[in-house]
C-alpha cells in the first residue's frame, strides 16, 4: 500500500505534466468546434442546413424544376428563389438573372450525374449532386454580370458546360418580376 | 496509486477526463444540431427536433410549392441510358409490321432521300420517345402527329426496336474525308456548346440524342433552327436549345453538311 509519503518528486511532475497536456488538448477541441461554428455563421463554408431529395429521372415530369419554374422568382417579403439544374451539357436557365444586396436562395440539382456549380467572383462553389438539392443562401453585392462554369469533370463535353449569372439592380428586377413570374436572362 | 484499477470512479484522473470528454461531446452536439440550425432563418425550422433531424441529414422530398406550369406540352418521357437498350426479336418482328406504314417517308430500309429522318440503326430510346412526343403533343408535326396519336406505347416501342435493328445506311452523300467542323469535334466552350459528338454518339451517347450520321442537311437544320428559335421545346429541361441557340447560322450550316455526310 503506498502512503502519500512515497510519492517521490517524479510523480508529482508527471501528474502535473499529464494535467496540462490534457488541458491543451481540450482547449484545441473547444477551438476546433469553435471555428466550425464561427465559419459556418460567417458563411466561410456553408453547410447546407437540410438534406432535401428529387428523382433526377423526373425532373422535367412535376415539382420545383420543371422547366416552366425554372428561373428567378420573386417572393411577397422581397426574398428571391432562384432555381436551377444542371445536366449534361448545360444549366438550365443558361442565364441567371438576380438582383443586387438582396437575400437570395439559390435551388439547384442535377438531372443526371454530379456537376460543380461556382459562380465566379463569390464564395459561391457547391455541388450539383443527382438526387439531391443544393440549397444555399446567398446575397450579391453589386450588380455585374458573373460567369458560372460546371467544376466538376461530368462528361465528355463537360468543357463546354457554363452558364451566366447577371446582378442586376434592385428596383430594375422587382420591375421585371412584376411582369413575369419567372425571370431569366437568356436572349 | 498503482494498485488503484484505472479504469474506476474512484480514479480522479479517470472521471474528470471521461467528464470533460463527454462534456465537450454535448456540448459540440448541442451546437451543432439545435444551436446553429436555430441560428439560421431561411431553413424555417418547426422546432428542436425538426433542427436536429435536418442537421443530422435526414432526407426529406423537396417541399411542394405553387409551381409555374408550362403554357406549351413539354416531354412526359422518363430517359434513362439503360433504355430500350435490350430489344427481343418479337418486338422487333412487331415493329416491322407496324413500320409498314413509315415506309413512304422513312424508306422501306429506314433510309430515303425525302429530307425525313433516316431512322435505319437509330437509337430505339431515340425513335421511341420522338413517337411519344409527337403523340403527346410536345413535338408537333403535320405528317407524324396523326401517325403517332394511334400508335399504342408498345407500338411505339416496337416500331423503335424494328429500326435500331435495321443496319446503317449512308445517304447518298457520303463523304468521309469531309474535315469535321471545329463545332462538332471541340465545340465551342465559350459560348456553352460542347462538341455534338459528346452527346451525339461519335465520342458517346447520352441517352435520347439521335444518331446523326447520314441524315439530310434539310433536316438537320430545320431541328437546329427549331431548337434555336423554340419552335421546337420537346428537349428536356431545354438541353438541346441551351446549345442550339448560342450556335451561329454557319455553324449549323457546317454541322448539318458534315453529319450528312457521315455513315
Ligand atoms: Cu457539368
Amino acid at each position: 500500500m503506498a502512503t502519500e509519503t512515497d510519492h517521490s518528486p517524479g510523480e508529482a511532475v508527471a501528474a502535473r505534466i499529464e494535467r496540462r497536456w490534457a488541458t491543451l488538448s481540450i482547449v484545441i477541441v473547444g477551438v476546433l468546434v469553435g471555428m466550425a461554428a464561427f465559419i459556418g455563421i460567417h458563411q466561410a463554408t456553408m453547410p447546407q442546413g437540410r438534406v432535401e431529395i428529387a428523382d433526377p429521372k423526373t425532373l422535367h415530369l412535376s415539382g420545383e424544376f420543371t422547366e416552366s419554374n425554372l428561373g428567378s422568382e420573386m417572393a411577397a417579403d422581397g426574398s428571391v428563389t432562384v432555381r436551377a439544374i444542371g445536366q449534361q451539357y448545360s444549366f438550365t436557365p443558361q442565364c441567371i438573372v438576380v438582383p443586387a444586396d438582396t437575400p437570395i436562395n439559390l435551388r439547384a440539382t442535377s438531372a443526371d450525374v454530379v456537376h460543380g456549380f461556382l459562380i465566379e467572383g463569390t464564395n459561391i462553389n457547391t455541388m450539383l449532386v443527382p438526387g439531391y438539392i443544393t440549397d444555399l443562401p446567398v446575397r450579391f453585392k453589386a450588380p455585374g454580370d458573373h460567369v458560372m462554369p460546371c467544376q466538376e469533370f461530368c462528361g465528355i463535353g463537360h468543357q463546354g458546360m457554363w452558364g451566366k449569372v447577371k446582378v442586376v439592380d434592385k428596383t430594375a428586377f422587382r420591375d421585371m418580376a412584376a411582369a413575369k413570374r419567372r425571370l431569366t436572362c437568356v436572349d | 496509486m498503482s494498485d488503484h484499477p484505472l479504469f474506476s470512479t474512484r480514479n480522479p484522473w479517470f472521471g474528470i477526463s471521461v467528464g470533460i470528454t463527454a462534456g465537450v461531446a454535448v456540448l459540440s452536439a448541442v451546437v451543432g444540431l439545435i444551436w446553429l440550425p436555430l441560428l439560421q432563418p431561411h431553413l424555417q425550422l418547426t422546432g428542436v427536433w425538426d433542427a436536429i433531424c435536418s442537421a443530422a441529414g435526414v432526407p426529406r422530398a423537396a417541399v411542394q410549392e405553387t409551381a409555374v406550369k408550362p403554357d406549351f406540352k413539354t416531354s412526359n418521357v422518363v430517359m434513362t441510358s439503360e433504355m430500350l437498350t435490350k430489344a427481343d426479336q418479337v418486338s422487333i418482328g412487331r415493329g416491322a409490321t407496324l413500320a409498314q406504314r413509315c415506309a413512304i417517308c422513312h424508306g422501306p430500309q429506314g433510309v430515303s432521300d425525302a429530307h425525313s429522318p433516316n431512322l435505319a440503326g437509330q437509337f430505339a430510346a431515340v425513335t421511341y420517345k420522338e413517337l411519344n412526343d409527337f403523340k403527346t403533343g410536345a413535338r408537333v408535326s403535320v405528317v407524324m402527329s396523326p401517325f403517332a396519336a394511334a400508335m399504342s406505347d408498345q407500338d411505339m416501342k416496337d416500331v423503335a426496336a424494328y429500326y435500331a435493328y435495321l443496319p446503317r445506311v449512308p445517304s447518298n452523300n457520303l463523304d468521309t474525308g469531309r474535315p469535321a467542323p471545329a463545332v462538332v469535334v471541340t465545340g465551342a466552350p465559350m459560348r456553352n456548346i460542347p462538341p455534338c459528338g459528346s452527346c451525339h454518339g461519335d465520342i458517346d451517347n447520352k441517352a435520347g440524342s439521335p444518331w446523326l450520321g447520314g441524315q439530310s442537311v434539310v433536316y438537320i437544320k430545320a431541328q437546329l433552327e427549331a431548337f434555336a428559335s423554340g419552335a421546337r421545346r420537346n428537349d428536356i429541361s431545354q438541353q438541346m436549345r441551351n446549345i442550339a441557340r448560342q450556335m451561329t447560322a454557319e455553324e449549323i450550316d457546317q454541322v448539318a453538311h458534315y453529319y450528312e455526310a457521315q455513315p
